[in-house]
């Protein structure tokens, strides 16, 4: 028998799939170079973390089980009778964690840069939309373990969707399968949480990614005027292999920061959820929900003859609008400073309000 | 449009299609007997027989008023009260409070007529009455002691399962305070008051109020119900014994054994009291200051050695599992596997229950053997906790391995960066 | 470091030693264990339980903590009952509390003989 040479396999697959031209694609694939750099990265690390939620959580279902009897067990029974079940379980937790964390870095980057401008308005929409799922991927999670803690906390979370006008009752009953938070529950956030939710954030993830391909890297109009002032032309590198290698490099920093956080700080299981116990002290959401959490327990009772709980989720509702829409909402024209600056500084003051609340929330005695 | 019609139609022949509503049981026919319709025209004392009688177990067992007072119901019916009220006929009248006993016993004692209602209906409570303090009393003829009325009520007497009887486990002891608990009326035996209230700070009460679990003893699960008398010294252990079977054989085996005479120190009430029996706490051993052994065995005696030992055991054991148990606690809570030693710490609880058990064996030996077991067993617990933490630094050691060798492919990265970038220079 | 990695994975994946979380079934004992008219205490997840062969050679398996105050129950074989040693409690073979202060029947589960296995499960 004659063994096909591989340059026959090459031709072969290339006749069908055309690789060269993702390769070429990818040759051609450059990466602006200049001060601000490292922020480019953060796209790049938030997708290996995605990545790494996919592979653990699908690990994680071999074991685990969505029913109020038997979630609580079968997390333990992963962390402590399979072998290195600890380590998928802290990891998908942790990663979790940091996932949201660089998602906000990489949002507020793109912010200060100014990448959301023409002609990448929708891919602004698209991330938007991946930072709304991917909280959703959050407090779906949260609730899956079945612990005291994360059962209150949903229970608190999914009663402020209660409190929208007209359809908050409605949204409340769906979201919690009843009028109570049960076991159902628990089944349907399961759903969203391993089918929903990855589905949609899958094909929102090529869209955004196929955008960003298509317009290339965005440079900062402060960098792009400058290179015009001094007359040079932008400074870039090849994304294959020099970009991918520096992100490489994250990436395993990444994982060291996993492993270590795993190993040291393993994520607690808790005690199991008892619906008729009493609420312990001291429940709050995961700290990247605490900003809106804050906010609501902070609004008095009623404001001016409306409740206090309204205007805030109202008020909440109204600045994700504003930041959905920031491209159009920008005034500056590239490299004209002033209005443009005060913009930014709109930036700043939304991180500093988000940076006290949370910082209050974990300060504030008794939680 | 045919159709449809059928199918309401055809249900209509099943059986049973139409559940009947449940229906109230039908009003006892001697409800309905003259003596009823007259007296719940009367006002106060005449009247209340008549009201009180609905919820009566013998009316709803359905025996009317002349089963107990005579009378004829049937010349009633016609408006001729001295027909109805005839001495001939049986009319008795309302009996003498010192007579109720004897009144309730022509039944109560009659095996073939309680056997009607209740084959398993026991009659033997007149002749346990005149065994209590109440009914020797009552013989005597003293018209202050509790006759069957005071207990069990009258005219609205309820089975003693029915929990709004006055005889009922969770409410005997409010019963039997409505006498010993008034001064006067206990004055005249020379009988002291607050047994109830004590006795409601006990373990007891406690199982029975907070817990609801009607098996734990109130007054008459000690004192006897019909035949209530306090319990005499040489019997204590016997009452306790009815439920602490194992203490009970112990101390009274000592007895036997060793040949001494327990008797005098009034056996299981020296140390645990008797109406206010509290939980046993571990400084009742030893020979500290609430040692309830030193009362007897003074410092120097083998006594007081066994009893030193037994407390430092006891305290021992019952740090150590505690220590355990919240060890493993924190394991688990860590993600550790402790299900197994978990489970073998609960022989350390077992043993602590089964030592302090053998404390009233008086006998240092088998003491020592529980204790030391669940010694034993409480710190292979704590040692499986320890072991957990190790675990967890040994899983530390194996992320610095990790560590290293992500550090080495991050070396590798970067060395290749700069040796592509070098190159790209050029 | 892809070793590191994957080395982790694939143990995880290998199945573990016990199949599942044992919320639901667990294996009591094996067959001959026992002799007629004999019982032993195994471990239902955390829980004691205890299994009796009764003396026509059948199995029988029920919660082994006491309904009174969660002491662990023993079959005595002389008086062919189970048997709380706290404070005298007594249930008959099918966990109905017969004598003494048990406020409530103990859980029966099902037993079923597998290959030898005694495994009992919760009904």
């Amino acid at each position: 028998m004659n063994w096909p040479k591989p340059g026959r396999i090459r031709d072969w697959i290339e006749e069908r799939l055309e690789l060269s031209a993702l390769e070429e694609m990818g040759r051609h694939k450059r990466v602006p170079v200049h001060r601000h750099s490292i922020w480019y990265y953060m796209g790049g690390m938030t997708l290996f973390l995605f990545g790494l939620q996919v592979a653990t959580g699908i690990l994680l279902l071999l074991y685990y089980r969505p029913s109020a009897g038997e979630a609580f067990e079968s997390v333990q029974f992963i962390m402590t009778q399979v072998p290195f079940g600890w380590l998928i379980r802290s990891i998908h937790s942790w990663s979790a964690n940091l996932l949201v964390f660089v998602l906000f870095v990489h949002m507020f980057s793109v912010f200060f840069m100014k990448a959301y401008r023409r002609p990448r308005e929708i891919t602004w929409f698209s991330g938007v939309a991946l930072l709304a799922l991917t909280m959703a991927f959050g407090f779906s999670g949260y609730l899956l373990p079945w612990n005291t803690l994360a059962f209150f906390a949903t229970q608190v979370g999914t009663e402020v969707a209660g409190a929208v006008p007209v359809v908050g009752h409605f949204m409340l009953k769906l979201l919690r399968g009843g009028e109570h938070v049960t076991g159902g529950t628990l089944t349907r956030f399961y759903g969203f949480h391993v089918a929903v939710l990855p589905a949609t954030a899958t094909l929102l993830l090529g869209l955004h990614l196929l955008l960003v391909q298509k317009h290339g890297m965005s440079v900062p109009p402060a960098i792009e005027s400058e290179a015009k002032r001094e007359g040079r032309e932008a400074r870039t590198m090849p994304f294959l292999p020099n970009f991918l290698l520096r992100d490489l490099i994250g990436w395993c920093v990444a994982i060291g920061i996993l492993a270590a956080l795993a190993a040291i700080l393993p994520w607690e299981l808790g005690t199991k959820a008892d619906p008729f116990a009493p609420a312990p002290a001291g429940i709050r959401p995961e700290w990247y929900f605490c900003w809106m959490f804050q906010t609501l327990k902070l609004l008095p009772g009623h404001v001016l003859g409306i409740e206090g709980e309204l205007i805030g989720i109202f008020g909440i509702g109204l600045a994700g609008l504003v930041w959905l829409l920031v491209p159009f909402l920008d005034p500056g024209t590239p490299g004209t400073g002033g209005r443009s600056r005060l913009f930014s500084a709109f930036g700043v003051l939304a991180i500093l309000y988000m940076a006290i609340m949370t910082v209050w929330v974990y300060v504030a005695p008794g939680g | 449009m045919r159709r449809p019609a059928i199918l309401p139609a055809l249900l209509l022949l099943v059986p049973g299609a139409f559940a009947a509503e449940p229906t109230k049981p039908a009003k006892p026919p001697a409800l309905e007997s003259s003596c009823v319709t007259c007296h719940k025209d009367l006002d106060g004392e005449l009247q209340q027989p008549a009201v009180m009688a609905a919820e009566d177990i013998h009316f709803l067992k359905g025996l009317g008023c002349n089963d107990c007072h005579g009378g004829n119901p049937q010349a009633g019916a016609d408006g001729d009260l001295d027909a109805a009220h005839d001495p001939k006929k049986g009319w008795s009248g309302r009996p003498h409070r010192k007579d109720i006993p004897v009144f309730c016993a022509k039944c109560h004692a009659d095996a073939a007529f309680m056997k009607r209602f209740d084959p398993k209906a026991r009659v033997d409570q007149l002749q346990e009455y005149r065994t209590s303090v109440h009914g020797k009393k009552n013989a005597a003829g003293d018209e202050r002691v509790a006759v069957c009325v005071d207990c069990h009520g009258v005219h609205g007497i309820r089975a003693v399962k029915d929990p709004r009887a006055k005889v009922y486990p969770a409410n005997v002891a409010d019963t039997c305070a409505r006498c010993h608990n008034d001064a006067a009326l206990m004055g005249h035996y020379f009988i002291e008051i607050g047994q109830v209230d004590a006795y409601k700070k006990s373990v007891h009460a406690r199982a029975l109020y907070d817990k609801g679990d009607m098996s734990a003893p109130t007054c008459n699960d000690c004192h006897g119900s019909h035949g209530a008398v306090p319990p005499g010294v040489e019997s204590i252990a016997g009452v306790c014994g009815t439920c602490h079977t194992r203490e009970a054989t112990l101390f009274r085996d000592t007895e036997a054994k060793k040949g001494i005479d327990l008797s005098a120190c009034i056996q299981c009430v020296m140390c645990h009291s008797n109406h206010a029996v509290l939980p046993p706490t571990d400084d009742m051993l030893g020979v500290g200051d609430k040692s309830t052994c030193t009362a007897c065995h003074a410092a120097g005696e083998p006594g007081y050695q066994a009893a030193k030992e037994m407390g430092e055991d006891v305290v021992r054991l019952t740090g150590t599992l505690r220590e355990a148990t919240e060890l493993l606690d924190r394991a688990e809570q860590a993600g550790m596997a402790v299900g197994p030693d978990r489970f073998a710490l609960k022989k350390a609880g077992d043993q602590l229950v089964e030592s302090k058990v053998l404390a009233h064996g008086f006998d240092l030996g088998r003491f020592k053997e529980a204790s030391t077991e669940g010694i034993k067993a409480a710190e292979a617990g704590l040692t499986a906790g320890h072991r957990a933490f190790a675990e967890l630094r040994f899983r530390r050691k194996g992320l610095a391995l990790s560590l290293i060798v992500i550090a080495a492919v991050i070396a590798g990265l970067a060395f290749k960066v700069r040796q592509i970038e070098r190159g790209g220079g050029r | 470091m892809c070793v590191s990695m994957l080395y982790p994975v694939a143990r995880y994946i290998s199945p573990p030693e016990v199949p599942e979380a044992s919320t639901q079934s667990v294996v009591a004992g094996r067959e001959g264990d026992l002799k007629p008219n004999q019982g032993k205490i195994f471990r239902f997840g955390e829980q004691p339980g205890i299994l009796v062969r009764t003396e026509d050679g059948g199995y029988r398996a029920l919660s082994a903590t006491c309904t009174h105050l969660n002491c662990t129950v023993q079959f005595r074989g002389d008086l062919k009952q189970i048997w709380c040693a706290c404070h005298n409690g007594f249930y008959d073979l099918s966990g109905k509390n017969v004598s003494g202060p048990p406020p409530r029947p103990l859980e029966e589960y099902k037993v079923n003989v597998a290959d030898g296995e005694i495994v009992v499960s919760r009904a």
